[in-house]
C-alpha cells in the first residue's frame, strides 16, 4: 500500500480501458513497471484502474501497442488542483491582491504611543511627530530610523531629557523624560552671596540683601559680597571682618540675599593648532537612489543613473518590509549619495594664530556658559613644535560669579 | 529430466530450509479472512471482473472467486485483491 501513499503530491488519473479483456491491459501495464491501483471491471467491456501521473506517457507507448481504447474519466492530486487555482484568475488576483493588502498594512505605521509625560509635553510631541509625518497611516519606510526621530524630538523640544523610540511592528513607542525644570534654588533659610570666583567686581544688581562690596573690588572667591542680614552694615563699616562674630552677638533681621554681581574674571588657556589641516565639504549636491533588495539581489527602482562626483560621501538605510509581524527577505534601500570636495589648508603662522584663539574662545564658552561675556586679551606663550602651535592665551571674561550660602544660624 | 529438476529443488527447500516460494516459483497468498488476498510471484493475469480473479501460474492457474472484487494494487508480479473471498482453487493444466 506504501506505493500509493505520495499520489496526492504526486497527482494520479484514472484509466478507462475498453476493448476485449480490458483487464489485461492493466496487467500488461503492471508488468512494464507502471503501479496501478483500484482496479474495477464494471462490465465485460470496460475497466477503470488508477495510475500515476507521471506513468502518463509509458502509458501512451503501451496503448499504441495494444488496440485498447483508454479514456482519462477523473483526476485527483496536487498538480491538478493547483492548475484549477490557477485557472480561476479572479482567485488568483485576489490572493495576490489580499497578500499585497497584508503588505501593505503591514508596513504602514497605526499607532503612536507616548509615555511618560504629562498631556501637556504629551501634545507637543505628537505635534512634532505629525509634523515630520510620524502619524497613524503613514508609510514605515519613508520615516527615519527610530534613532533619527529620537534626536529630531530632542533638538526640537528643549523641554525634553530624553526621548526612547521604538518601533514595535507597526506601532511607534515613545517614551520621554522631561527635564524638570530645576527653579533656581530658593535658599528658604536666610542666605548671603558669595563670590564663586576671583575677579574685579564690574557690575551688581542686588534685589535683596546688604552688598558688601562695591565696583571695581577685587574679590577672592569665598568672599561674601550681599549679605542677608539687614543690619549688618555699621559692623562691616566699623571692622571689614568677623561678620560671624558680628553675626552671632546681634540678632538681626535675616533675609535670603538675591542678586547678581557680575565680575571680570581671568582665564588662561592652553591650545593647539596644526597648521596643515585638510577637510571635507559636502557640497549640497546629492542623488537618491531606491532599489529593492532581494537576499543579495538588488533591484533598481527609482534613481538609475550614477552621477559624476568625483568624490562621493554614501548615506544608505535600509528599510525592512513587514508582512504581519514577520520581515520579508525583501527590503528597500535607499542610498543617498552627496557630493564631497575636500580642501586642503595651509596656515600661516597668524592664521594659526586666529584660529587656535577662535578654538580656544569657543572651548572657554562652553566651560563658563552661555550668559558669559569672553574678550581675548593676548598671547602668553607661543611655540612651533611638530607642524602644529603651541599657545598659552589670556582671556577676559564678564561673568556671574553670584553663589548663595545659606546662613548658619547655629542654634 | 524435469523430474529429476524437482527433485533437486525440493531438496533444497527441504535441507536448507529455504522458503519455498522462492526456490519454486511458486504464488505466495496471504489472505486475511475473507477480506484481502495477496498474491505474490505470480505469472500473470488471465481474466479479472467482479466476481473471479484468475492468474497465471508455473503449471496451472488460480482461481479466485467471490464478490465486489477490486484489485487494489497491480506491481510487476504482486496483486492485492480487495472484496468478499469465497474460494480459492487451483487448478492443473
Amino acid at each position: 500500500m506504501k506505493h500509493t501513499q505520495d499520489v496526492f503530491f504526486t497527482g494520479s488519473v484514472t484509466v478507462k480501458a475498453s476493448g476485449h479483456h480490458p483487464e489485461l491491459f492493466f496487467d500488461l501495464c503492471a508488468r512494464e513497471g507502471i503501479t496501478v491501483w483500484n482496479v474495477k471491471k464494471i462490465n465485460d467491456t470496460e475497466c477503470l484502474g488508477n495510475i500515476r501521473l507521471s506513468d502518463i506517457p509509458s502509458l501512451k507507448v503501451l496503448r499504441r501497442k495494444t488496440v485498447y481504447k483508454l479514456s482519462f474519466p477523473s483526476r485527483r492530486g496536487l498538480p491538478f488542483l493547483i492548475k484549477k487555482i490557477f485557472r480561476q484568475k479572479p482567485f488568483v488576483a485576489g490572493l495576490l491582491l489580499s497578500f499585497l493588502f497584508v503588505v501593505f498594512l503591514s508596513n504602514i505605521v497605526w499607532d503612536v504611543e507616548i509615555k511618560g509625560v504629562h498631556p501637556e509635553i504629551e501634545k507637543k510631541i505628537s505635534q512634532k511627530l505629525d509634523a515630520y509625518g510620524i502619524q497613524p497611516g503613514a508609510l514605515k519606510f519613508t520615516l527615519g530610523t527610530p534613532a533619527a526621530i529620537q534626536k529630531r524630538l530632542l533638538d526640537d523640544l528643549p523641554e525634553l531629557l530624553w526621548v526612547g523610540v521604538t518601533e514595535k511592528g507597526t506601532t511607534y513607542q515613545l517614551e520621554a523624560v522631561e527635564k524638570s525644570i530645576v527653579e533656581e534654588q530658593k535658599a528658604t533659610g536666610p542666605s548671603n552671596i558669595v563670590a564663586a570666583k576671583k575677579g574685579v567686581i564690574v557690575d551688581m544688581f542686588v534685589a535683596k540683601g546688604l552688598p558688601l562690596v562695591k565696583v571695581n573690588d577685587v574679590v577672592e572667591a569665598g568672599q561674601v559680597l550681599v549679605s542677608g542680614r539687614l543690619n549688618d552694615k555699621k559692623e562691616q563699616e566699623d571692622k571689614n571682618a568677623d561678620k560671624d562674630d558680628a553675626a552671632d552677638s546681634k540678632n538681626g533681621q535675616l533675609v535670603s540675599a538675591e542678586g547678581d554681581i557680575f565680575a571680570e574674571t581671568w582665564y588662561r588657556v592652553k591650545t593647539t593648532i596644526p597648521l596643515e589641516t585638510s577637510y571635507q565639504v559636502l557640497t549640497g549636491e546629492s542623488n537618491a537612489k531606491y532599489r529593492l533588495k532581494l537576499g543579495n539581489l538588488q533591484i533598481p527602482v527609482w534613481g538609475f543613473k550614477d552621477a559624476d562626483y568625483e568624490q562621493t560621501y554614501k548615506e544608505t538605510n535600509i528599510k525592512p518590509i513587514y508582512f504581519f509581524k514577520w520581515t520579508l527577505p525583501l527590503s528597500v534601500v535607499e542610498e543617498q549619495v552627496h557630493e564631497q570636495e575636500s580642501y586642503q589648508q595651509k596656515r600661516t603662522e597668524d592664521e594659526a594664530r586666529s584660529a587656535a584663539v577662535d578654538q580656544a574662545s569657543k572651548q572657554l564658552q562652553t566651560e563658563l556658559g552661555r550668559d558669559a561675556d569672553i574678550s581675548f586679551q593676548k598671547v602668553l606663550h607661543e611655540r612651533i613644535e611638530n607642524g602644529k602651535v603651541k599657545l598659552i592665551l589670556y582671556f577676559k571674561a564678564k561673568e556671574n560669579i553670584s553663589k548663595i550660602q545659606p546662613i548658619s544660624q547655629g542654634d | 529430466m524435469k523430474k529429476w529438476k524437482q527433485r533437486i529443488e525440493n531438496m533444497f527447500t527441504k535441507h536448507l530450509e529455504l522458503p519455498s516460494d522462492v526456490i519454486l516459483e511458486l504464488p505466495r497468498i496471504t489472505t486475511i479472512g475473507q477480506l484481502h488476498a495477496y498474491i505474490e510471484n505470480h505469472k500473470g493475469l488471465i481474466l479479472f471482473s467482479d466476481t473471479e480473479l484468475r492468474l497465471r501460474m508455473k503449471d496451472g492457474h488460480l482461481r479466485i472467486a467471490g464478490e465486489n472484487f477490486v484489485l487494489k494494487m497491480m506491481l510487476p508480479e504482486e496483486i492485492l485483491l480487495e472484496g468478499k473471498i469465497k474460494e480459492l482453487r487451483f487448478i492443473d493444466d
